[in-house]
């Protein structure tokens, strides 16, 4: 019974090297590049501006099917392809397409009316005067407001660069 | 046999001149790309460098551009048309502020809307470190368009692609 199952160990970590052993690992190559290439992309997260949601040095993988077959709602986190195939944002959508967005001391406001917004944890004293979100545009704004506005990178983004959504 | 000599001296002489004919004469994507090779070789700066290389490499940066190079940044205040002798002194300036430099391109995509045009899209990425002990790590998206002059690919003009617009 022993000499049994230390040979089937055996065979699973010391497989023989057959032509369909071969063929089975040149599959699972071929797939795994293609899916965390196109469909799963992993990320590294490097920065504080979605900060307590998500932390710098984080791992996560975005989503590229998430918006398929719909298009991003507020209060998603999405990301943002920022230059090439490699470099991504990760910012929450707080406008869509046609609304006016503003800070007031700190507090949003989506056409005129104070936007709830429980994953920001920080106090903030940000103004931004109103501006309209373009057509086929969403507005993303990262989490962490605590620092100066002019050192938080935000602000609208073309459907175009919505590359997906992070896994968890 | 002597055939099968003949023939077989004959692709190896076919794929000699097939191999020379890609080294040295390089495509013209080939050609537009080595100038970001050139570009970020001459950009780079080290802590330990001397007031000859830095001047041969202001100049060899000076080499690269047009008569006229167009800016547009919208971040900073360095949109506008630069002469070649605006854009050394700025290399100067620049580079001055930096005791450790370095220029990475890549994701380099080439295409050829008019004859000696030619249209880049790519990823740069500048790291280093300030006189004043700073680190630098930015990356962004350019878009870049080169003149073929006298042979020679050259910047014409530089735009930095605005992602999220406030």
């Amino acid at each position: 019974m022993n000499s049994k199952v230390l040979g089937k160990v055996r065979q699973f970590f010391f497989p023989p090297l057959t032509t369909g052993f071969f063929i089975r690992i040149f599959l699972i190559a071929i797939t795994a590049y293609l899916f965390f290439s196109y469909i799963c992309l992993p990320l590294q997260i490097k920065g504080n501006s979605m900060e307590p949601t998500y932390r710098s040095r984080g791992v996560n993988f975005c989503w590229r099917l998430r918006y398929l077959f719909s298009k991003p709602k507020r209060h998603d986190v999405v990301v943002v392809r920022f230059a090439g195939t490699k470099v991504m944002l990760l910012k929450r959508v707080v406008g869509l397409e046609g609304e006016r967005v503003e800070f007031r001391d700190g507090k949003l406001f989506v056409n005129g009316s104070p936007l709830e917004e429980p994953y920001v944890r920080h106090p903030c004293n940000w103004n931004l005067s109103p501006r309209k979100v373009d057509n086929d545009c969403v507005y993303v704004v990262g989490d962490n407001r605590s620092m100066p506005i002019e050192n938080h990178y935000f602000g609208q983004a073309s459907m175009e660069r919505i590359m997906g959504g992070p896994l968890w | 046999m002597v055939k099968m000599k003949v023939l077989v001296i004959a692709l190896l002489i076919v794929g000699v001149g097939l191999l020379a004919a890609f080294l040295f004469f390089p495509s013209e994507e080939k050609k537009v790309k080595k100038r970001f090779a050139l570009l970020s070789e001459q950009i780079s700066k080290e802590p330990t460098e001397n007031p000859f290389v830095m001047a041969n490499k202001i100049k060899g940066i000076t080499a690269l551009f047009g008569e006229n190079c167009n800016f547009t940044v919208s971040d900073y205040s360095l949109s506008g048309n630069y002469t070649r002798q605006e854009i050394s002194g700025i290399a100067l300036r620049g580079r001055a502020h930096f005791s450790n430099l370095g220029l990475k391109c890549y994701d380099l995509k080439v295409s050829f809307p008019e004859k000696d045009f030619a249209h880049v899209n790519l990823t740069a990425r500048l790291t280093g470190k300030s006189v004043y002990g700073e680190q630098v790590d930015e990356t962004r998206e350019l878009l870049c368009l080169l003149k073929k002059i006298e042979k020679k690919w050259l910047f014409s003009s530089f735009e930095v692609i605005e992602v999220l617009k406030r």
